[in-house]
């Protein structure tokens, strides 16, 4: 079966600096997969190679058999890929419902129609009122983006990439920047948004292991540019490497599965 | 950079010797402080909003100048050639474009050895590359940014100042030199002392071969320049690590 | 609702003015409906996109020097016609000239457009042969819908079947930036604007987008220009000068750049404003600078800001 997501023997350097050095990572369908490291350890280059935004010095990126290294990430979203950042990044003076409305018109596109009345097109507008549902920003419509609370910005932010109807969608550091009472609800509406938009497959850079542990099937531990361990959380656990490079000398303790994939 | 800009459109001088040229240039750099007053409510915004500022300071000041002075143009004509002529090789030269030029060369040292050397010249540069940190230092900021403002004005004053006797002034002077500052800073290099000079040279040199081999181009071979370096390199050909 | 009652008015004042006859006022109108029409199109570029121009009076020119030769060099008297190749000049202008600008943003957008606004004046300027150097060219009096009018006189032609024609083209253009504005094209313009890396990651082609509404803009400026040289009959260098560029931007602030027609606003002003202050005084340009500078630095959102102080608490 061809992997959703494939990435061989993929290496990055800026300059002097070898940021990724033979990273090999395959996402099929159905996984949820977590990538983790140290920081520097060139996560959120290798989610950047992967998205389209930088090319890779070396190696390939494959998304549905096509190729797709240095693409660029417009080309990527139209093709099903779509990712969330680190920081939260809006739109800061358009309303929750324009910016969802960007995603639903990428996807439907009709995004450089010049002469179509945005505001009679019900299909965007169907769209829209779905994805805000799901993540409870429905009430929150009208409000321009700069005015909602951080953890609405952060839900905005992964809402419009999932407004997208991916097939994969990266998330780097979904959870980061919220308290932790908020953190698992963020979980359970995003799983749930994936599963009533038909995401084929997740995945995640995270730093939270409790998240971590608590959802992925398979768990992706970079090293100073390389792949450490690829593995299901129970093999991560047990793996001392790993441990002892990402997640340090008091490690979590197993958790019981409150929602899976 | 923008105190050059309609700087150079006061320096209209009272006087008729060199040294009290300069003495004028440098008295009207008094404005400095007052400019960078109104122009201090602005600095974070959109770069854009400053150019238009400038703008409109351009615009009051060339009336102002009207309102003190006229609107005829003024010319020191005697005093160009009072200080004689030099043979160099087969050309006969103006002692005073030669003086300009010692000048000039002067000005810009004493600029780089204040930005280098002194107590003050490290903190402008300081500043000049990390803002935040700088003032986290216990650097005070509004006093840096009024006094290289005003040392910025003065260098504008004085340069106008100079440039008189070998042409006259006219109320427009301001106006047409902001373009030629603009191409100069842009050629330069923003925030590089080195490229200023350069680009200054890069431009007058251009227009001189222009208008000895094809006057048509003379204006057009500049902003012919700009944009070349503005796609090429757009932080100019002596650009600073951070633009 | 205090908006759509000034507007209005403000509206009904405009078509009836000719019947006033006050033939100072009606004709001083006249490049302010040009002024509006430019900047119909600069807006998109700026208020929507976020792109600031400081070129922008190259396409006025264009559009001037293009009515210059074909009613003069050509003998093309159809101001349709005019018009037409105008915005088509002004779009095959403007695709090589926006690939190169769209791909840098801000000050360095705004000096690149400023550089190639100088480049033109100065061969406007220089190349006398072809442009009629610091004279200009002579724009004849075109032809409105077909009918040659010679019979009226200059001010009767201005004041009467101009007045409206141009007025008409500007509600034509209001009409078709409205759609724009309000089309996918203007949210895809808008999420550009706001954050271009989030915008491209939801797919939008951002590079092609500004390129576009750059075109569209020069096309609009164009067509302002044509409006703007019938008349004086005179399409001269300036028109391309940094400070004409610099003046439009001025009725854009003026205006308010967040709602699609403040730039209309601002144009009608700022001509109306110059007109009384250099009745008053000949240093009319100090009053000017000290206005812009006041906008600048208390009400960028102009004067449609003032007005929809709702509009600008939202953004």
């Amino acid at each position: 079966m061809t992997a959703l997501l494939e990435a061989t023997d993929v290496r990055k350097s800026y300059g002097d600096t070898l940021a990724l050095d033979g990273v090999s990572l395959r996402v099929d369908a159905g996984e949820f997969v977590s990538i983790i490291g140290p920081n520097g350890a060139g996560k959120t280059t290798l989610v950047n190679v992967l998205t389209g935004l930088t090319p890779p010095s070396s190696g390939r990126v494959r998304f549905k058999g096509t190729d797709v290294a240095g693409v660029g990430p417009a080309r990527l979203a139209r093709l099903g890929m779509a990712r969330s950042f680190q920081l939260v990044t809006i739109f800061p003076a358009l309303s929750v419902a324009d910016t969802l409305a960007v995603a639903a018109l990428s996807r439907l596109r009709r995004s450089t129609r010049p002469f179509a009345a945005l505001s009679r097109d019900a299909d965007v507008r169907a769209a829209v009122d779905e994805v805000a549902a799901l993540f409870g920003l429905h009430d929150k419509l009208e409000r321009a983006a700069c005015t909602l609370p951080q953890g609405d910005k952060k839900l905005l932010d992964v809402a419009s990439a999932f407004a997208l109807r991916p097939d994969v969608i990266l998330m780097d550091e979904p959870t980061s920047g919220v308290s932790t009472a908020d953190k698992t609800t963020i979980m359970q509406t995003l799983v749930h948004a994936a599963q009533r938009m038909g995401v084929r497959a997740i995945v995640q850079v995270e730093h939270d292991m409790d998240i971590v542990f608590g959802y992925s099937d398979r768990i992706v531990a970079l090293h100073q540019g390389r792949v450490l361990a690829d593995a299901t959380p129970d093999a991560i656990r047990a793996d001392a490497d790993v441990v002892r490079a990402v997640l340090g000398i008091a490690t979590t303790q197993g958790r019981t599965q409150p929602g899976r994939a | 950079m923008s105190a050059v800009r309609w700087a150079l459109a006061l320096g209209w001088p009272t006087p008729l010797f060199l040294p009290v040229l300069l003495a004028a240039g440098l008295a009207l750099a008094a404005v400095g402080p007052v400019i960078e007053r109104l122009l201090r409510p602005i600095y974070d915004r959109d770069e854009s909003f400053q150019l238009l500022l400038t703008f409109a300071l351009v615009l009051m000041f060339e009336d102002v100048i009207r309102f003190v002075w006229g609107t005829a143009p003024h010319q020191l004509g005697n005093v160009y050639l009072a200080y004689g002529q030099v043979r160099v090789g087969a050309l006969t030269v103006p002692t005073y474009n030669l003086i300009v030029i010692a000048c000039s060369a002067g000005i810009a040292a004493g600029m780089g050895w204040f930005l280098a050397r002194t107590r003050f010249g490290r903190i402008v540069r300081a500043t000049a590359e990390n803002r935040e940190m700088a003032a986290a230092m216990g650097v005070d900021m509004t006093r840096v940014y009024a006094r290289v403002f005003t040392l910025g004005v003065a260098l504008g004053t004085v340069g106008g100042a100079l440039v008189i006797p070998a042409t006259a002034a006219v109320n427009e002077m301001g106006i047409e030199l902001i373009v030629e500052a603009f191409a100069v800073v842009v050629i330069g290099g923003l925030g590089s002392m080195r490229g200023a000079f350069a680009g200054a040279l890069v431009v007058g040199v251009v227009k001189a071969v222009a208008i000895a081999t094809w006057p048509e181009v003379e204006m057009l071979a500049i902003y012919v320049i700009v944009i070349a370096v503005l796609v090429l390199r757009p932080a100019g050909l002596f650009a600073r690590a951070t633009a | 609702m205090i908006v759509r009652a000034l507007g209005l008015i403000a509206g009904a004042a405009l078509v009836l003015l000719p019947l006033a006859g006050v033939p100072y006022t009606t004709t001083l109108l006249l490049p302010a409906f040009g002024y509006a029409v430019a900047l119909l199109g600069l807006n998109l570029l700026f208020g929507s996109t976020g792109l600031l121009s400081f070129g922008h009076a190259l396409f006025i020119a264009l559009g001037g020097y293009t009515a210059a030769a074909l009613t003069g060099r050509f003998g093309v008297r159809s101001l349709e016609l005019v018009l037409l190749a105008a915005a088509l000049v002004a779009a095959l202008v403007a695709v090589p000239i926006g690939l190169l600008c769209v791909r840098y943003v801000k000050i360095y957008f705004g000096m690149l457009t400023l550089a190639f606004g100088m480049l033109f004046y100065s061969f406007l300027y220089k190349f006398y042969a072809l442009t009629g150097g610091d004279e200009g060219m002579r724009v004849l009096r075109p032809m409105l819908l077909g009918r040659p009018l010679e019979h009226l006189d200059t001010v009767a032609y201005l004041t009467g079947p101009f007045y409206y024609y141009a007025l008409g083209v500007l509600v034509v253009a209001a009409l078709v930036m409205r759609r724009l504005v309000g089309s996918p094209f203007g949210l895809s313009l808008r999420s550009i604007r706001e954050n271009a890396a989030k915008a491209e990651s939801l797919g939008i082609g951002v590079r092609r987008c500004r390129l576009a509404a750059f075109v569209v803009a020069a096309v609009f400026g164009a067509i302002g220009g044509v409006l703007l040289v019938v008349p004086t009959g005179l399409a001269d260098p300036l028109l391309a000068y940094w400070t004409h560029s610099g003046n439009l931007v001025f009725m854009l602030l003026l205006g308010g750049f967040d709602h699609f027609l403040g730039p209309v606003l601002g144009a009608l002003v700022f001509i109306l404003l110059q007109d009384s202050v250099m009745s008053l005084t000949s240093y009319w340009r100090f009053v000017f600078g000290a206005i812009l500078a006041v906008i600048v630095i208390f009400f960028p959102r102009g004067l449609m800001g003032l007005l929809d102080a709702r509009r600008a608490a939202a953004s």
